[in-house]
C-alpha cells in the first residue's frame, strides 16, 4: 500500500492525548484533500507532480528499536563509529554507494562516512542528524538550561504536552494534518528561561540516493521561555548522482516567551524530484523576536511557508527569504503574519532568481487586526527571471482593519540589467562572469538579513543554481 | 612606420534603423590625445559605445582596427582585456556589488586573458589603496557597491580609479568632465595625465572645451552629423569655445 495515506504502525499509540492529536489530523486531511488549483492557498504551486501513488512510510525506528532492545540481539549499533548511519549489515552503505555484503568500510575505526564528509557544518555548532527523516542518535551535549530531545521522548514526558499541537491550526493547512497524523520524528527543543544559547543548533536531514519513493515527516516543536535566546538551523540536505523521488513534509511549531529571541535560518537543498513542503508557525509573547531565513535551491516541488503570531505587544518578527532554481522546479514562498496587538513589527524581503523553465512563487499576507494600532509591516518581493520561459507568481496581501499603521509591500520582477552586465563587460569581466555576479548580488541582499556572519557566509556559498 | 593604435576607416552605423555614424575616419597613434567635440545628438555617445562593443548597435560598413586586430569582431569584454578602456559618462550602479569586488574580478579577467597569474589578495589590497589615496578615494568608498548612492565626483573618480588600476593602452573619455566641480575635475584631469607617459592614447569626446584646459589634446576634431567635419590642434577648441557649432551643424 502506498500513498500519503497508508497503515503505519508508530510509537505512542497508547497514550491517549498523542494519539488523539494522530487520529485528528489523518480526520482532518481526509476531509482536507490535498489542495487543487481552486484552493487559494495553492493557487500558484500546482501538486499534480507530486505522484504520491507509489510514496512508503518506513517502518517506526523507535519500534524496531524497542523490538530490539527487547531481544538484546544488536549487531549493528556502533558507539563511536564517527559514523551515525544507522543501517544493517549487507543494505545499501549511507554513502549512497552500493557494497557487496562485509565491503561496507563505515564501521572500520577511523573511516568517516562520505556523506559526511561532505556536510561538514563550517561552524561551531550543536549537530542533530537526522536521516530520510528519522532520528540518528547520539544527540551532543547541550549546555544547562538546554533541553533537546526526541520528539516521543517528550511526549512520554509530558514536556511536549502544553504546545504540542496547539501552535499550528490543522483545518487550515492539509499537509500539517498529514504531518500530525504521522507524527513520531522529530526534535523537542526547549530553551530555559533567560539562557542564551552559546553557538546555533542545526538539524541535519541527510537524503541519499537510492533511496526512493519515500515519503516522511518530521515535528519539531521549539520552546523558548522569557528572555532565552537561540539560533536554530534546519538543512535538508541530499547526496548522490541519482536523482532521488521522495517526498519530505515538515511542520515546526514554535513558541517564544517574553523578550525570546530566536533565530530561525534555513536551506533546502532537496533533490530534484524530490517534494518538500514545510510550514513553521510561530507564537509571540510580547517583545520577542523571530528573525527568519530560509534559501531554497532544490526539490521539484519546494513550499516554504512561514505563518507568525505576533500575539503581544512590541513582538517583531522579519521573514527573509531567498530561492533559485532552474529546470522544472516550482519553489513556493508563503508567508503570513498576523499583527494581534498594538505596536507590533514585521519585515519581509524575499527575492529570487528563476531560470530554465522554473517557477517561482510568493504570496505573502499581512494582517492586522482592528486593535492592533501604530503597528508596522513590511514586504517585498523581487524576482530576477533569466529565461523566457521562466515564471514568478506573487501575490501580496495586505488585510488591514486598524488604523494608524504603517504598512508597505513591493513586488518586482525583471531581466539582468543590460547596462550592468554591458559597464562590467567594457572592464573586462567575462558575459557570463558578469551574469553569475550580478545573480550572487541578487539573492545576497536577502541573505545579508543573516545576523550570524558565518551563517551568511555558509549560505552565501549556496546562493548558486546547483547543477543538474 | 608602425601600425597605428586604433584605425577607423569609413565606419557606418546604426541603432534599430536610425544611422547615427556616416562615414566616420579616424587614426591615433601610439601616445597621442585625441579630442573629438561636437554637438548634444551628433552621436559622440554613440562612436564610444561602437568602438566598445555595446550590444545594440549594427556596424552596417567599413571597419574598426585595435593594433591591427579587427575589432568589430571581438566581444565587449576582449575588447576591454585588450586594452580598451570606456570611461563612462553616466557609470552603471551595481546595487550588492562591493567595488573591491568588482575591481577584483576585472583585473584578474585581464590578467588571465594576458597569462598572468591572478592578484593574491594582499597585493590586489595594496594596489587599490595606493591607487585609491591619489585620487582623494578612501577605504570606506571601495567597500560600499558599484556607484550605488555616490555623487557625481565620486562616481568619476571611481572611473578614473579603475583606469589607473587597468592600465589601458587606450581610454575613451565620454563627457569626462559632465558633473564635476572644478576641484573633481582636477583630480580626475591629474588621473588622466598620470596616465600619459608617450605611449598610452586617449580619446576625449566632450561638449565643452574645459576638460581640455587641464588635460591638453594633440588633436583636435570637431564631430556633426555622424563624421568628422573638421581637425585641428587644440587651437581648434578655443576656437569652438568662441564660435560654438552652428558652423558645423549649418553645413547640410
Amino acid at each position: 500500500m502506498g500513498g500519503l495515506v497508508q497503515k503505519v504502525k508508530l510509537f505512542g499509540e497508547y497514550i491517549p492525548w498523542f494519539q488523539a492529536m494522530r487520529d485528528k489530523g489523518a480526520i482532518a486531511f481526509d476531509e482536507l484533500g490535498l489542495p487543487t488549483p481552486k484552493t487559494e492557498a495553492w493557487k500558484y504551486t500546482k501538486l499534480r507532480d507530486l505522484n504520491t501513488d507509489d510514496l512508503v512510510i518506513e517502518p517506526s525506528n523507535f519500534l524496531a528499536e524497542m523490538r530490539v532492545a527487547a531481544e538484546e540481539a544488536c549487531g549493528c549499533h556502533h558507539e563511536d563509529g564517527g559514523c551515525g548511519c544507522h543501517h544493517h549489515h549487507g543494505e545499501g552503505c549511507c554513502c549512497g554507494h552500493h557494497h557487496e555484503e562485509g565491503e561496507c568500510h563505515c564501521h572500520e575505526e577511523g573511516h568517516v562516512c562520505e556523506c559526511q564528509q561532505k556536510l561538514h557544518v563550517p561552524f561551531e555548532a550543536y549537530v542533530i542528524h537526522f536521516e530520510k527523516g528519522k532520528m540518528i542518535p547520539p544527540f551532543p551535549d547541550f549546555p544547562r538550561g538546554v533541553e533537546v530531545m526526541n520528539l516521543m521522548e517528550a511526549v512520554l514526558t509530558e514536556d511536549a504536552k502544553e504546545y504540542l499541537g496547539k501552535v499550528v491550526d490543522i483545518k487550515l493547512h492539509p499537509f500539517a494534518a498529514l504531518n500530525n497524523a504521522y507524527m513520531e520524528e522529530g526534535i523537542y527543543l526547549c530553551v530555559h528561561k533567560n539562557v542564551k544559547v552559546d553557538k546555533p543548533i542545526v538539524l541535519i536531514n541527510h537524503t541519499k540516493s537510492g533511496e526512493e519513493n519515500i515519503f516522511f515527516n518530521i515535528r519539531n516543536l521549539i520552546v523558548l521561555e522569557q528572555g532565552a535566546e537561540a539560533e536554530f538551523v534546519e538543512w535538508y540536505n541530499y547526496t548522490g548522482a541519482v536523482k532521488s523521488r521522495y517526498f519530505a513534509n515538515v511542520v515546526n511549531e514554535i513558541v517564544l516567551g517574553k523578550n525570546a529571541k530566536l533565530s530561525h535560518y534555513k536551506l533546502q537543498d532537496e533533490a530534484f524530484k524530490a517534494n518538500h513542503i514545510a510550514l513553521s508557525v510561530v507564537k509571540q509573547k510580547s517583545d520577542s523576536n523571530y528573525h527568519n531565513c530560509c534559501l531554497q535551491r532544490g526539490a521539484n516541488i519546494g513550499r516554504n511557508e512561514v505563518k507568525v503570531l505576533l500575539n503581544d505587544e512590541n513582538a517583531s518578527a522579519e521573514v527573509n527569504a531567498a530561492y533559485i532554481m532552474s529546470g522544472w522546479a516550482t519553489l513556493d514562498t508563503t508567508t503570513d503574519i498576523l499583527h494581534l496587538s498594538p505596536r507590533t513589527y514585521s519585515s519581509q524581503l524575499v527575492k529570487g532568481v528563476v531560470g530554465g523553465e522554473a517557477k517561482g512563487v510568493f504570496q505573502g499576507k499581512i494582517h492586522i487586526a482592528p486593535d492592533a494600532v501604530q503597528t508596522e509591516g513590511n514586504q517585498l518581493h523581487r524576482a530576477l527571471l533569466l529565461t523566457d520561459t521562466a515564471e514568478i507568481d506573487v501575490k501580496p496581501e495586505l488585510e488591514i482593519f486598524a488604523d494608524d499603521v504603517k504598512c508597505s509591500h513591493g513586488a518586482a520582477s525583471g531581466e539582468l540589467d543590460e547596462n550592468q552586465l554591458f559597464y562590467m563587460q567594457s572592464r573586462g569581466i567575462g558575459r557570463e562572469e558578469a551574469k553569475q555576479i550580478l545573480i550572487d548580488a541578487y539573492l545576497n541582499e536577502a541573505l545579508d538579513k543573516v545576523k550570524n556572519p558565518e551563517i551568511r557566509a555558509w549560505l552565501s556559498d549556496y546562493a548558486h543554481a546547483p547543477q543538474e | 612606420m608602425t601600425t597605428p593604435l586604433l584605425e577607423i576607416e569609413d565606419l557606418h552605423a546604426r541603432v534599430a534603423d536610425k544611422e547615427i555614424i556616416k562615414g566616420f575616419n579616424l587614426t591615433i597613434n601610439e601616445g597621442e590625445v585625441h579630442a573629438i567635440m561636437g554637438p548634444n545628438g551628433a552621436g559622440k555617445s554613440t562612436l564610444s559605445n561602437v568602438i566598445c562593443g555595446k550590444p545594440g548597435y549594427e556596424i552596417t560598413s567599413g571597419s574598426i582596427r585595435f593594433k591591427g586586430k579587427d575589432l568589430t569582431k571581438m566581444s565587449a569584454e576582449d575588447r576591454a582585456r585588450e586594452g580598451i578602456f570606456l570611461c563612462m559618462q553616466y557609470p552603471v550602479e551595481i546595487p550588492g556589488v562591493a567595488v573591491t569586488t568588482f575591481l577584483k574580478h576585472s583585473i584578474n579577467a585581464v590578467r588571465k586573458y594576458h597569462n598572468l597569474p591572478e592578484l593574491d589578495t594582499m597585493e590586489f589590497v595594496k594596489m587599490v589603496r595606493e591607487e585609491g589615496k591619489k585620487l582623494g578615494i578612501d577605504n570606506e568608498m571601495i567597500k560600499r557597491p558599484v556607484n550605488v548612492g555616490f555623487s557625481g565626483g565620486e562616481k568619476k573618480r571611481l572611473e578614473t580609479l579603475q583606469m589607473n588600476i587597468l592600465k589601458p593602452s587606450f581610454a575613451i573619455l565620454d563627457e569626462a568632465d559632465s558633473g564635476l566641480d572644478v576641484d573633481a575635475l582636477k583630480v580626475v584631469a591629474e588621473g588622466m595625465n598620470a596616465l600619459r607617459d608617450g605611449k598610452r592614447s586617449m580619446l576625449i569626446i566632450t561638449h565643452y572645451q574645459r576638460l581640455l584646459e587641464y588635460v591638453v589634446p594633440d588633436f583636435v576634431h570637431v564631430y556633426a552629423d555622424g563624421h568628422i567635419v573638421k581637425s585641428g590642434d587644440k587651437t581648434l577648441a578655443a576656437e569652438i569655445e568662441k564660435d560654438g557649432y552652428a558652423e558645423y551643424t549649418r553645413e547640410r
